[in-house]
């Protein structure tokens, strides 16, 4: 039986790591905080995939990042997806080589597609993951590009179906308005996008606890269930909520 | 042990690398050397990515030939992970129809259903068969991570594992010398990782 995931988030910008809360963010602490305080090494044992994004507002150093993919992913055994600030493909290449297995893209989705197919085209659909960022505007939810700074004028359908037609391996969809709020996700409008694709859908913004996990991740076409909120799931947070979701059914792999 | 991971060019080879290393073995090369492959004891296969720019890559590196002496004739253990395990097979229809290292009697093709969500992407449970020295010590329905979106099937016995998608595909196979796997044991955790130790130790 195919598994679902259970996917821990890093935001990175400008050499820390951010708590985001509605996209602003709020500097935790540096790789040294990040390994006294998760001990990747060891707490990636109750993951299925690490995702690490550079949000670092306007330019960013796409070398400077992927040394730090490079030092993160020593002795993790999951998938490790990377984005953040890829704008060609010789970027996408240096993630690569620098242990990521997928790559992450938002904005060039949206104003450089021929990259999405470039990299589609050299490393396989499953290699890039599509990074979607919406917020809920008078009851519509909006795609938002650019670190969630500018509305695109096309609606969160058609969008979707421009990802699929591209052929996107993988969709992280990520309301702005529920980041870092540890209330909850946007169940209401996940349950209604989850079904329009037909690609793993993985769901972002929101969980606080266990059972935010387990809620997103019992709805059908949920794939996964991604929490990149430090504060909540400090020291042994994450092991315990895989222990948690499995003890109530959840479908996620287990590891002897 | 001096093991050799064939580098044409494709893929993650970071990940498969700091794998072994942790599991202790530090004699390992990246190549495409045919004096160098020759000098291995065991070859891995790696590879992500486009079947038919996979081959042509190992073409214009004049590899096919090498790796067939080595296995066939010489019966060098190799181990193909992901693309890798699909180029030992006959053939694939990724990209048109491309002929692959035929080290094993399986062939390449999208998966039958058209309900399914592709590519097939996270951890699913394989049902290895009795005897496998791939999965000698793991649980009997341990659960690997998958990537692709073309599928190998094969009409003879291969030593094949199981894994069902929509229909039951080949997760692995295992005959004498030559090994592969479709999902990444480099990114499956323990089970992986005791999968890569049975493959160094048993083969």
């Amino acid at each position: 039986m195919l598994r679902k995931r259970l996917i821990f988030g890093l935001i990175y910008n400008n050499g820390g790591f951010m708590q985001s809360r509605n996209f602003r963010l709020q500097r935790v602490g540096d790789i040294n905080w990040l390994e006294k305080n998760y001990k990747f090494q060891k707490i990636s044992f109750s993951l299925d995939e690490l995702l690490v994004i550079d949000a670092t507002k306007g330019t960013k150093d796409i070398e400077k990042f992927s040394s730090l993919v490079s030092r993160l992913v020593e002795d993790v055994f999951i998938p490790v997806a990377a984005g953040g600030g890829i704008r060609k493909i010789e970027d996408a290449e240096l993630l690569f080589n620098s242990g990521a297995d997928k790559v992450v893209l938002n904005s060039p989705l949206y104003n450089d597609p021929e990259l999405a197919t470039e990299i589609i085209n050299r490393f396989g659909s499953q290699s890039l993951v599509a990074s979607v960022d919406y917020k809920v505007i008078d009851g519509i939810p909006v795609v938002h590009i650019n670190d969630g700074t500018t509305a695109i004028p096309i609606s969160l359908e058609d969008y979707l179906q421009h990802l699929e037609q591209l052929e996107v391996g993988e969709i992280i969809f990520n309301s702005i308005d529920k980041d870092g709020t540890g209330f909850g996700y946007d169940i209401d409008n996940i349950e209604k996008y989850a079904k329009a694709v037909n690609m793993p859908f993985i769901i972002m913004g929101g969980a606080g606890n266990e059972h935010h996990l387990s809620s997103g991740l019992s709805i059908d076409e949920v794939s996964g269930v991604a929490t990149a909120n430090l504060f909540n799931f400090i020291g042994n947070g994450l092991p315990n909520a895989r222990s948690f979701m499995l003890e109530h059914g959840a479908n996620l792999a287990r590891w002897e | 042990m001096k093991l050799v991971i064939v580098d044409y060019g494709m893929g993650n080879l970071k990940s498969v690398t700091s794998a072994i290393r942790y599991l202790g073995y530090n004699d390992i090369l990246l190549s495409n050397d045919f004096s160098v492959l020759k000098g291995a004891d065991k070859l891995i296969l790696p590879g992500v990515g486009n079947y038919a720019m996979a081959m042509n890559r190992i073409n214009e590196l004049d590899l096919a030939s090498c790796i067939r002496k080595l296995v066939l004739d010489e019966e060098k253990p190799i181990l193909g992970i992901c693309l890798g395990m699909q180029l030992m097979g006959h053939s694939s229809t990724e990209s048109g129809f491309n002929l692959g290292l035929g080290l094993i009697d399986g062939v390449v093709e999208e998966f039958a259903s058209k309900d399914l969500k592709i590519p097939h992407v996270g951890y699913n449970q394989v049902k290895p068969h009795a005897g496998s020295r791939l999965y000698s010590g793991i649980h009997p329905e341990p659960d690997y991570y998958f990537t692709h979106s073309f599928r190998m099937c094969s009409n003879s016995d291969i030593g094949q594992t199981a894994c069902y998608y929509g229909e039951e595909f080949v997760a692995s196979f295992e005959i004498n010398n030559i090994a592969g796997v479709q999902f990444h044991p480099e990114l499956s955790q323990t089970n992986g990782l005791q999968l890569l130790k049975n493959f160094l130790e048993l083969f």
